[in-house]
């Protein structure tokens, strides 16, 4: 299928805003989708999804009790197949104001269009102007300076129908001061084939702390492209944790633009697979200014015939003197056919800083395991208790227990069902 | 409770065991001294059902059971227990769930009901207490960040929680300063019982002053080349064990 056959597919669609048209043009015209020739994505095809039908399914959905966390009572937004449903969604606690980007007037409006678009860039990236370009809706959310937010807010997203085809665009802006933690779960019902290109702009002003949990869980059948882009201010502090649930082909591409002093930078992230399981992670840390901090360690295990991709860039400018960088990403294969690449990259243009890098893979420990059956543990359950242990160092790092709760049962679950 | 008889075994094409012979009756102590290389490690890797090790020959019977058929967390559930002269290390586990996990797949295994929260703590306390480890240590990660000795005492601690039928301590003295060793000892003679019966290698008689065995034998070159008493022991303490081989050599 040519490029502009799969953008006909799209072309219903209303454009809202002029960053849209803009989008178009440049999609339309030069901008090409990447294959694994561009360096960026070497090892994720992604050819197969941008010569597919999709289908854009009305979002009609009654109820979203499936995707509940368990014993998690958070407020939430609810939007399906991109689209904000007001009915389904709860009131927002005092100091957070949420608008659907559709429907954002006046004023708010004004803020929005402000940043919307304003820290991605549609140029060079595919799946970005992809996403401008068809957006349908979308969720801006607008922390008040000062506000402590103390329960995560959770925004859902509900890809519904087969091949369902959605392109999710959400801002974030967290005010001078303010403190509030996101949970952003994208989920699926009954929607094989399904694909989602979603982007994601999170503004942390000065002074402020903002977490952000990153769920995929789309389904086993569909693929998801994911842009989070994350500016800071200045002595801000923001998480970002990626949990890779399910997905056959999963590429995100998590980037901390750090544009200030006296930041704080944290990714983390985990990934299972299982199967025929595609999951890369690419993350970029750009230190643009002095006496920041970033840290990151992502973790992987994977089993059967699944891929794993890791791919972190620390970028320290010349002026970022005093930066703290510290990257590590963890693999463990549970099979002799699952693989995984993983690639540190660290270009430092300043003298006056420590940064470092580290990658493993490896296989279970046996002697470990061997050690754990001499106690009279079964080798399935030796291997389970070994790979959560593994798994333990990146789960502690989320600080919502109900989340950690339905991440661990996620991976007893997943790894009762493969051969360790 | 376990007969050993014409034990071969090898790794990677190496044959370490050549015929090894061995009874042990319920509630003895047999030591098992020998110079380095002679077979000591393998023999209890054997015994525990290390998969690098391959069997060639003979028969292990452990009360009535063909040993060499069962697996190595089977053999453990049967009641062998093994402490290891290398204790791994395992971050993110933590010793108590480990044992907990441990305990109950024995007694599954054995037709009984998981043990009570409430007298899972009252075992550990009292275990704790026989080889005065810390109850700190009980609380973290398997072996991780313990001392030498540490790591020897939690394994005889392991080997109280577990109640095993026949402990195998494989070079436990290795590493330990007296003290150590002294506590290690005392932790093993108090799980010394009629229905209980040990497997005590050691490369020097020092262990032995402590743990008193009932039987003494010499490995050298795979074999038992000869048994006797604890006097056995002391001779070689003695001698050395250049005169064992020398004797062997000539025959």
């Amino acid at each position: 299928m040519s490029k502009a056959d799969f953008l006909k597919q799209f072309d219903s669609i209303a454009a809202l805003f002029p960053i849209q048209g803009k989008a178009r043009a440049a999609i339309h015209n030069g901008l090409d989708f990447p294959t694994t020739r561009d360096e960026y994505w070497k090892y994720t095809r992604v050819a197969p999804i941008v010569s597919t039908d999709y289908k854009q399914h009305a979002p009609d959905l009654n109820s979203v009790a499936d995707f509940e966390i368990q014993d998690g009572e958070f407020k939430t937004l609810v939007f399906v197949n991109g689209v904000y449903n007001s009915k389904l969604s709860d009131t927002m606690p005092e100091g957070v104001e949420v608008h659907s980007i559709a429907h954002a007037s006046g004023e708010a409006k004004n803020e929005m269009l402000e940043h919307l678009g304003a820290y991605v860039s549609d140029k060079n990236h595919a799946f970005n102007a992809l996403n401008t370009s068809y957006f349908v809706d979308g969720a801006f959310i607008k922390v008040k300076e000062q506000t402590e937010v103390s329960d995560p807010i959770r925004i859902l997203h509900v890809s519904h129908g087969e091949k369902q085809a959605t392109n999710s665009r959400n801002l974030i802006l967290v005010g001078k001061h303010a403190q509030v933690s996101f949970i952003h779960q994208f989920e699926g019902k009954e929607n094989d084939g399904a694909f989602t290109n979603a982007l994601m702009e999170l503004v942390v002003e000065e002074e402020a702390n903002a977490s952000y949990y990153l769920i995929e869980n789309e389904g086993e059948q569909t693929s998801h492209i994911n842009t989070t882009q994350v500016v800071q201010k200045r002595s801000s502090t923001c998480s970002v944790v990626t949990v890779t649930k399910t997905g056959k082909l999963v590429r995100n591409n998590l980037n901390f633009s750090i544009t200030d002093q006296g930041c704080e930078s944290n990714l983390y992230g985990i990934y299972f697979t299982s199967d025929q399981q595609h999951i890369d992670n690419h993350t970029y840390a750009d230190h643009q200014m002095p006496n920041c901090n970033s840290n990151e360690l992502y973790k992987g295990v994977m089993a059967d015939r699944s891929t794993g991709v890791f791919n972190g860039k620390i970028m320290v400018h010349r002026d970022a003197q005093q930066t703290n960088a510290f990257q590590s990403n963890q693999n463990i294969l549970l099979s002799d056919r699952a693989s995984v690449n993983t690639k540190p990259e660290l270009e430092i243009y300043a003298d006056d800083v420590k940064c470092s890098h580290g990658c493993t893979i490896g296989q279970l420990d046996e002697e470990a395991l061997f050690y754990l059956q001499s106690r009279g543990l079964g080798k399935q359950e030796a291997s389970h208790l070994l790979v959560r242990a593994f798994a333990s160092e990146v789960l502690e790092l989320i600080e919502v227990p109900e989340l950690r709760s339905d991440i661990e049962r996620f991976v007893e679950r997943k790894f009762d069902k493969v051969d360790a | 409770m376990l007969t050993i008889k014409g034990l071969k075994a090898s790794i990677e094409g190496n044959q370490i065991l050549k015929g090894i012979n061995l009874e042990v009756k319920p509630g003895e102590v047999h030591a098992i001294m020998g110079p380095n290389g002679s077979g000591k490690s393998t023999l209890s890797s054997v015994l525990a059902g290390r998969e690098e090790y391959e069997v060639e020959g003979g028969e292990v019977n452990f009360l009535g059971q063909d040993l060499l058929e069962l697996e190595p967390e089977e053999r453990a559930r049967e009641g062998v227990f093994l402490a290891f002269q290398y204790p791994v290390e395992i971050p993110g586990v933590s010793n108590i769930n480990f044992l907990k996990a441990a305990i109950n797949a024995k007694r599954q295994h054995h037709g009984m009901e998981d043990i009570s929260a409430k007298d899972f703590m009252t075992m550990v306390k009292e275990k704790q207490a026989l080889v005065e480890l810390k109850q700190s240590l009980a609380n973290r990660s398997v072996n991780e960040g313990f001392s030498g000795g540490e790591k020897k005492r939690n394994e005889i601690f392991q080997m109280a929680m577990l109640e095993p039928k026949l402990g195998i301590l494989d070079e436990t003295d290795s590493g330990l300063d007296i003290d150590a060793l002294k506590i290690v000892a005392n932790g093993v003679n108090k799980l010394r019982g009629e229905d209980r019966s040990f497997i005590v290698i050691t490369h020097y008689q020092r262990l032995l002053e402590y743990i008193v065995p009932d039987f003494v034998h010499v490995l050298y070159n795979g074999r038992i080349v000869r048994s006797g008493d604890k006097s056995l022991a002391l001779e070689l303490e003695e001698k050395g064990y250049d005169w064992i081989k020398e004797e062997v050599e000539t025959v």
